[in-house]
């Protein structure tokens, strides 16, 4: 282990030493003195990186105790967006049709990727105060806790992916394979800005308890003012491009990783130009596509951004969760 | 590190790498709230209620541990000692000063804290080391050492919710002490468990001191403090009250305890309404002695003055062996003997006349003066007499019985002196006891 200057680990020789001491293959956990990135080898990220193991066993331990004692074991997991998907594409192509090619799959390869958000931030927020004995009595890395719930919703969409695939290839085409490292591309930048909101969450919650209150009106709210259920074209056929409406959507940043993850799973969806009240569909789909490079690189800055933004407000509460659990 | 302790100079007076741990006046602040205002209401209404009270629980707190040292920190409950712990062990930061550990450190503060219940005895044991920082090939490398010393072999894969307290507590053990730390912290945690477990624990420990390991150990039970650790730091009231060797740090904390009162004991009365100006212990000579073979009569003489008009008042005392064992305790109104009434400067001098029936050892007398229903103490004086009783022949143990022996049935012999005609004198067990951990 590398070790932070302030709190190294000295090979200070001593009387009756057994030599022990000046051991440098320490395990304990040093806390960085410093920011993220400030003092010590990388501060904070290279803390983390040190209790990948630790990371690594709770997320284990997520996955273990949630399937434990449940015969269907992971297809739990996949009841809830099965079920959504059959609702809403009742709802949305019988009752209230919004025109567009296999809305099953347009609404999975947007669903998939709102439930990991919604899960990893309802299993953050209660991490630090549902594990309040063990934050007041052994120190590491705080931010394992939350971070382990994404990492164990990401090991879910993974595999909800796996599932639903062979769907997704059957109604849009195998361009989804062919598309694969772009879909993990856009996974990967989701659960970078996944674990920034969930590590907020997590540490504001700490000492603001109604947060945990809050948080189904936020998640709702949000999950309308999502483009899931409904193409983002959609909205702007409907409304024009420079709708108040369409420009509040642009900045929410789920926005953009959804247009990013379903392009290559679900295909890009685009205006026909048909007026609003000639009965025709106003919005076609195109098979499964590359996102756009800007879409792309909004996703990366919001990931960044979100990332370390969390971290931030996380790292500034934590030092006092042992007073406040 | 604390927010303001990055500015601080580092201490000029001690080398901070020449010290297992360095703690420079360290401050620790929690916030009482009387209604916690961390819902939004609150928040709402807050600036116009602060309904908190800063509490310091460590106040301007500084001392040194060498490397190799093993230290207990005594107290009252409340007076800090938690959390002296929580800083060393970087579970909360210093909110004034700095705290700076060389080594690894391992905290022993609760043991099996991580466990989750649904899982197995294997899977807890790996979770566990992970959260303590080992790596998965240190615990498999350690993991029949942890099962073996937690006795859990055939339970290994049962989940641990089944485990009973005391095998849980084993387990949490067993893995926290594989650290192989520098630097251990121990927190009340030998308190648990069965007679067994406590001496292997304890076992355990001194192992970890004889291999020059470093140790912070906060406990009640002065017994193992005193056979741990060369050194005790008592906390009172978030401060420093003694910092040196350990006997005498036992001493003092349970004359603290003696004195400063069990619920049910007398309550300490803020009007000092007598002072205790002298005491003395006079042997049967009338000359004050400190030492005394076992059995001699003694007198404890305490001259009181009142500093303003006492009605009535009773005069107490308290014998206590050197590791603070309560041995006995008298009011004078017990044997039905007050003292009053008495003006304002008047003095009073009470002997209490007693024969020590102890063997060898050092004790300890504590005085107070309080009402005759002993609800109020308006004087105490903790240690206010030290003596000692010399070894003697006769007996081992703490009370002197004033056995005799003879030989009533069968052949008898005298050994040594064959003169000697009085009961054949016990062959001193003193040595041995000694001897004994």
């Amino acid at each position: 282990m590398v070790v932070a200057p302030r709190h190294g680990v000295v090979l200070a020789p001593r009387a009756g030493s057994t030599g022990r001491v000046g051991r440098v293959n320490a395990t304990n956990f040093e806390p960085s003195t410093g920011g993220l990135l400030g003092r010590g080898p990388l501060g904070k990220l290279g803390e983390l990186w040190r209790a990948r193991e630790l990371l690594s066993q709770l997320v284990a331990k997520e996955l273990k105790v949630r399937y434990k004692s449940s015969s269907l074991g992971f297809l739990w997991s996949m009841l809830t967006p099965a079920l959504m998907t059959v609702v809403f594409t009742i709802v949305f192509t019988r009752v209230v049709p919004i025109r567009i090619p296999d809305f099953a799959a347009f609404f999975l390869a947007g669903y998939l990727l709102w439930q990991f958000l919604q899960n990893s931030c309802q299993g953050a927020i209660h991490s630090i105060v549902g594990n309040g004995d063990l934050v007041k009595k052994v120190y590491f890395p705080r931010e394992v806790l939350p971070l382990s719930h994404v990492l164990a919703q990401l090991i879910h969409l993974l595999l909800a992916l796996l599932v639903v695939s062979p769907y997704l290839i059957v109604t849009r085409g195998v361009d989804v394979l062919l598309y694969l490292p772009v879909t993990l591309l856009t996974v990967a930048l989701l659960t970078v800005f996944v674990a920034g909101v969930a590590m907020w969450f997590a540490g504001v919650n700490v000492v603001f308890r109604d947060l945990q209150e809050l948080f189904v009106v936020i998640f709702l709210v949000w999950f309308y003012a999502t483009p899931v259920l409904y193409p983002l074209a959609l909205v702007r056929a409907q409304l024009g491009a420079d709708a108040l409406l369409v420009r509040a959507l642009a900045l929410n940043p789920m926005t953009w990783f959804v247009e990013a993850f379903r392009t290559p799973l679900y295909g890009a969806v685009r205006e026909t130009g048909a007026a609003a009240d000639a009965g025709l569909a106003l919005v076609t789909s195109s098979g499964p596509a590359l996102p756009s490079a800007t879409v792309l690189a909004v996703c990366l800055g919001w990931a960044l951004l979100t990332f370390l933004g969390g971290y931030t407000v996380f790292l500034r509460r934590a030092r006092t969760f042992a007073k406040e659990v | 590190m604390g927010r303001r302790a990055s500015s601080r100079p580092a201490p000029a007076r001690v080398d901070p790498v020449a010290h297992a741990i360095v703690v420079d006046g360290v401050t620790e602040t929690f916030r009482l709230y009387q209604e916690r205002p961390s819902g939004l209401k609150e928040r709402l209404y807050r600036f116009r209620r602060s309904t908190y009270t800063d509490f310091d629980a460590l106040q301007d707190v500084s001392f040194t541990v060498g490397y190799g040292e093993s230290i207990a920190v005594i107290g009252h409950n409340g007076s800090g000692k938690s959390t002296l712990l929580k800083l060393l062990a970087r579970i909360l930061p210093p909110d004034q000063g700095s705290v700076r550990t060389n080594g690894r450190v391992a905290s022993l503060l609760e043991l099996g804290a991580g466990f989750h219940g649904e899982l197995s005895g294997r899977e807890n044991i790996y979770l566990n080391g992970a959260i303590l920082g080992m790596s998965r090939a240190q615990i498999d490398e350690r993991f029949d050492a942890i099962v073996d010393f937690a006795g859990i072999r055939p339970l290994l894969d049962t989940a641990v919710r089944t485990y009973s307290s005391g095998l849980y507590v084993r387990l949490g053990f067993a893995i926290a002490v594989t650290v192989d730390p520098d630097i251990l912290l121990v927190d009340e945690v030998l308190a648990v468990g069965d007679a067994e477990f406590q001496d292997r624990s304890l076992e355990r420990m001194r192992r970890f001191r004889d291999d020059g390991k470093t140790i912070v150990l906060v406990s009640h039970d002065l017994a193992a403090v005193r056979d741990l650790c060369d050194r005790a730091i008592v906390l009172d009231r978030g401060r420093v009250a003694f910092d040196g060797p350990v006997s005498e740090g036992v001493e003092l904390y349970r004359q603290r305890v003696a004195t400063a009162h069990v619920p049910a004991g007398p309550r300490w009365s803020g009007s000092r309404r007598v002072a205790i100006e002298q005491v003395l212990l006079l042997g049967a000579d009338g000359q004050p002695v400190a030492e005394a073979p076992p059995s001699t009569p003694l007198t404890l003489r305490v001259r009181l003055r009142a500093s303003e008009f006492v009605e009535v008042c009773s005069l107490g005392m308290t014998v206590t062996r050197g590791d603070g064992t309560h041995l006995y305790e008298l009011h004078t109104t017990w044997q039905g003997v007050a003292v009053g009434p008495l003006a304002v400067g008047q003095e009073a001098t009470v002997d209490v006349r007693f024969s020590a029936h102890l063997l060898a050892g050092h004790y300890s007398i504590a005085t107070s003066v309080t009402d005759v229903n002993g609800r109020e103490t308006w004087a105490v004086v903790a240690d206010a007499v030290r003596f000692a009783i010399e070894p003697a022949p006769g007996g081992a143990g703490l009370v002197d019985l004033a056995a005799s022996t003879s030989v009533v049935e069968g052949p008898a012999r005298r050994l040594g002196d064959p003169g000697f005609t009085g009961p054949i004198p016990l062959p001193r067990l003193q040595r041995r006891r000694d001897a004994a951990p």
